[in-house]
């Protein structure tokens, strides 16, 4: 670099320094003038040498140390310090500037605080962009071998070893089945959606026809959690060998690959990018991400009965179906260990539901629901934990109209609180084989998001025809609501039954309530009136 | 300044293979079997193997199942050693410690005078005697060969015993190679408020070759992997009490994770990494604990050098095999045993041959139904355990002419040291960093 580049650093230096009173070290110089570390370094010290009288300078010094031979000691140390801490060391130990700043702060980690931030920054940029902290260029040493793989499928090991620990078999699974039904998009967000899509296919298509809205609701993480999509489909993607059959999920894949190449599938990739944005946060995302994360931990059996869904739901209205988790695999009496505990996959399930069953549920304005016979109290023999499974099949059939999260969330605000613990709507679900209804639950799951459940109550006193379900459900959701002291209610008509069951298994969460009663009052008025549910009924 | 026209060091490879797949349970099903079989299969493989080697040892004597013990007969009984401990914690006890929000409770001993020895096979247990067979040192799950006989009291004397002794070694190639280091470092804890992030930066950029002038950079490029043995990130314990998070404790929740990325990036775009799980990080609680997940790292997962690995670990580079755990099944002999050292717990899960002989006892382990994964079959050539308390190495010796390194990796954030290795001759040494600059 030229001399007047130079002098023109150490000015900017000394104004950074003083003016800015920011620390220095010879890292960030080095990324932010772009420079390598070691003419950072040596720019500093030709800085310290013009400059820095004023200054507190922090060396940094390393070599053997004198008295325990077979330790390489590095430290940092103040300019004053300096010579005393080279006594330490054996023979010759190489002392570099490593910052520059007005004053040494209490605690060291203050000097560390400059960089990582501008570390921060640079990693946040997305992934395509190679920066100097992705390729490490400004560093002495060069590594060719390394590779990054930015269009999110994480580069296989150079050293290309047969039995190389990689991620567990499923994640294979889970890849190829996403490789299987949609290509590989160089839009990580429109990856994520689709690999998404690709684990809760009937959430993909039973909503499409809504629009975008929910497919995006669904399928889409928010942006805040844009690095996490980038891993996530790089996982999926891993095994790029499109409709491979891998081990167990191969014909699955298939099926599910076929399930989602449908027209309808097309809708996800279309999904502008901004309509990402809207979800920053909000718990269906979560979800999403969440069930996306748990999915490609080998949850097989999610995907089975997904894709069982998938094929049952449409036709079938009046289907009965019997949710089985052991069904799919080879052996009748094995508890799927890998897979999520059963509490948080009817979590995953009942989220998915709760989607839908809010979407379905939303439009107070929908008043003739063609589908309403099948959206009977189902007298399904339901096994321990699969509640939510039969409200899924419910809800995806009448769950094209509802468009905005927002009035979702907050119709399911308006739902009764459920206990955090739901083993015990499953286990009081359990027992029942008469009728039992739909209710929607919230509580807050492990990961502290809101997640939103729809289980099946007993109902006892069950008045109306089932085939009112919408009104019921809300109606169930109210009573309720008037049974819990804390739960927010804006519009609560008079409910036609109380639901026992429910009232038994919603102890009541303060915690839970008060994530609800945010979300209730934020009322929506592009939502209908919840009113004109009860007065269909 | 000329700078940019000096060569660029080049950073050392080494061939990697990985052999984790005997910790991965993504295979196991779980019939909601108990640990019997785990019990079994390590008894049985053991046996095979100490039967082999009773006839070196006492060929006259007869072998016989713990049933067909008879008084005053000697003969060689092989079993698992049970060991019937007074203050062994309950369950009882470690739930009611649980639903407190307490820190970790620290582990401390739990043996007591009253302790016995107790010899199990498939027919029958058999109290032990005898003072051949040290209570201190033999933990619950060890399988050994003893010889002795029953006394008339019902017990079985210890007049000696077998243990599986060092595993068979492969002979490396002799071949003179360059220095290659292999650097090890846990317990970063990264999320403890007294954790210094400025010291795991200078690691970091030292190991990049940031740091130092062209001959300590030469030196850092001589670094040809990284492995950090457990313990990366630490949750305050406030936000998992089980209580609902408010929204902007989630956002602490990830923060440890994020700057863990970030650094991991910064480490895996220069060299390749393992990161292993520890008992502080999210991953499951049962051994073998599987690799974190790669979502956990976004940033770092992109690159072809960083992976994930099981607890433990176990691998090869350069044809050097590694095998090493993030501390769990040591801090378990400790509570359980006493030694003069750590390296001395080290060396004797090497001669039992078996890497957490208290795992089901009192250690979290996976049920498995045909196999004992933490059996050792093949001698590494360094053997190391993270978390502990101090830096501490030996060479151990075995009769067949074994060489095992045995390394204990101190936590980084409470000591800043971290260890490395050489490939060329088993060596190791410090690297320890200091930041102590207020005055």
């Amino acid at each position: 670099m030229t001399h007047i580049e130079t002098l023109g650093i150490l000015e900017e230096i000394q104004a950074i320094v003083s003016d800015k009173l920011q620390v220095v070290s010879y890292k960030w110089l080095s990324r932010n003038f772009l420079v390598s570390s070691n003419v950072a370094k040596r720019l500093l010290a030709e800085f310290v040498e013009k400059h820095g009288s004023g200054l507190e300078v922090v060396y940094s010094l390393s070599g053997w140390l004198k008295n325990s031979p077979s330790n390489y000691h590095i430290q940092l140390v103040t300019r004053h310090k300096l010579s005393e801490a080279k006594q330490e060391y054996d023979g010759n130990c190489r002392a570099d500037v490593y910052s520059v700043q007005v004053c040494i702060p209490e605690d060291p980690a203050a000097i560390w605080n400059t960089e990582f931030l501008q570390a921060e920054e640079l990693f946040k940029q997305p992934a395509p962009v190679e920066n100097c902290l992705r390729d490490n260029r400004f560093c002495g040493i060069s590594a060719s071998f390394v590779k990054r793989n930015v269009d999110g499928t994480p580069a296989r090991v150079a050293a290309a070893q047969p039995n190389n620990a990689g991620i567990s078999g499923p994640s294979k699974q889970n890849s190829s089945q996403t490789n299987a039904a949609l290509p590989s998009q160089q839009n990580k967000v429109l990856q994520s959606s689709s690999k998404v899509a690709q684990h809760t296919p009937i959430m993909v298509k039973d909503v499409k026809s809504d629009g975008i809205g929910e497919v995006h609701n669904l399928a889409v993480k928010p942006s805040t959690d844009k690095k996490k999509t980038t891993s996530l489909p790089s996982n999926k993607n891993k095994d790029q060998n499109g409709k491979s059959s891998t081990g167990n999920g191969g014909s699955l894949a298939t099926l599910l690959g076929r399930a989602c190449t449908k027209p309808k599938c097309s809708s996800v990739p279309e999904v502008g990018s901004d309509s990402i944005q809207n979800f920053n946060g909000t718990a269906d995302a979560q979800i999403c991400a969440r069930e996306a994360v748990e999915d490609e931990n080998s949850d097989l059996d999610a995907y089975e009965v997904n894709f069982r869904r998938a094929s049952y739901g449409e036709g079938n209205k009046k289907r009965r179906v019997v949710f089985d988790f052991s069904d799919e695999d080879e052996n009748e009496d094995a508890v799927n260990l890998a897979s999520p505990d059963l509490p948080k996959r009817k979590s995953l399930l009942g989220s998915e539901q709760d989607s839908k069953t809010l979407v379905s549920e939303r439009p107070n304005s929908i008043v003739d629901k063609p589908n309403k016979d099948e959206v009977n109290v189902k007298e399904e023999t339901m096994t321990d934990g699969e509640p939510n499974r039969s409200l899924r099949e419910e809800t995806s059939l009448v769950s094209k109209r509802t468009n905005g999260r927002n009035s979702v969330v907050k119709l399911e605000s308006q739902l009764p609180e459920t206990a955090p613990n739901k083993m015990d709507e499953v286990t009081d679900a359990a027992p029942n084989s008469t009728k039992r209804r739909k209710v929607i639950k919230t509580h807050i799951d492990d990961h502290g998001r809101e997640v939103n459940e729809v289980v099946w109550e007993g109902e006892e006193t069950e008045v109306k025809k089932v085939e009112n379900h919408m009104p019921k459900k809300v109606g169930s959701g109210t009573t309720n609501a008037e049974a819990n002291t804390v739960t927010n209610t804006t519009n609560r008509p008079t409910a036609p039954k109380r639901s026992p069951a429910v009232g038994s298994t919603a102890p009541s969460n303060p915690g839970g309530k008060a994530g609800n009663k945010k979300a209730g009052n934020a009322k929506d008025p592009k939502q209908g009136n919840i009113l004109s549910f009860f007065k269909k009924a | 300044m000329e700078v940019d026209s000096q060569e660029q060091l080049q950073r050392k490879q080494s061939t990697y293979l990985s052999l984790d797949e005997n910790f991965e349970i993504q295979k196991e099903v779980y019939r909601g079997q108990q640990y019997s079989q785990i019990y079994f299969a390590r008894l049985h493989m053991m046996r095979t193997l100490l039967y082999s080697l009773v006839p070196n040892w006492k060929s006259h004597l007869p072998v016989c199942t713990v049933l067909e013990l008879k008084e005053g007969k000697e003969c060689i009984i092989f079993g698992t050693l049970y060991k019937h401990m007074k203050l062994k914690p309950c369950i009882l006890d470690e739930y009611s410690k649980e639903r407190s929000v307490a820190p970790l409770i620290k582990p401390h001993n739990f043996m007591h005078q009253d302790d016995y020895l107790v010899l199990e096979d498939e027919s029958g247990r058999v109290k032990l005697g005898g003072t051949k067979l040290s209570t201190s040192v033999y933990v619950t799950g060890v399988v050994v060969a003893l010889h002795g006989k029953e006394t008339s009291a019902g017990a079985f004397f210890v007049e000696d015993v077998l243990e599986a002794g060092l595993p068979p070694q492969i002979k490396r190639p002799l071949k003179s190679r360059e220095d290659k280091y292999v650097v090890f470092v846990s317990g970063l804890s990264i999320g403890r408020s007294s954790s210094n992030p400025l010291q795991f930066q200078l690691l970091v950029d030292h190991i990049t070759g940031h740091l130092g002038d062209e001959e300590e950079q030469g030196l850092a490029a001589e670094i040809v992997h990284l492995v950090i043995v457990g313990n990366s990130v630490e949750i305050s314990r406030g936000l998992l009490n089980g209580q609902n998070l408010a929204s902007k404790d989630q956002s602490r929740l990830c923060e440890p994770f994020k700057e863990l990325d970030i650094l991991l990036t910064q480490i895996a775009a220069s060299l390749p990494l393992d990161i292993m799980p520890g008992s502080s990080d999210p991953a499951n609680f049962a051994l073998p604990q599987q690799p974190l997940n790669r979502c956990l790292f976004p940033g770092s997962t992109t690159y072809n050098t960083f992976r994930s690995c099981t607890n433990p670990h176990c691998f090869e580079l350069d044809s050097i095999r590694f095998l090493g755990t993030s501390g769990q099944n040591i801090d378990d002999l400790t509570k359980y045993s006493e030694a003069k050292d750590k390296l001395d717990f080290l060396e004797r899960t090497l001669r039992w041959r078996h890497l957490a002989p208290t795992a089901p006892n009192t250690l979290g382990c996976y049920p498995f139904t045909d196999r004992d994964p933490f059996l050792i079959d093949s001698c590494p050539d360094v053997y190391f355990v993270g978390n502990q308390e101090k830096y501490e190495t030996c060479l151990l010796k075995g009769l067949e002419g074994q060489l095992v390194r045995l390394i204990c990796i101190p936590r980084f954030c409470e000591t800043g040291v971290a260890v490395v290795l050489n490939m060329r001759n088993l060596e190791c040494h410090a690297l320890t960093f200091g930041t102590q600059i207020s005055s």
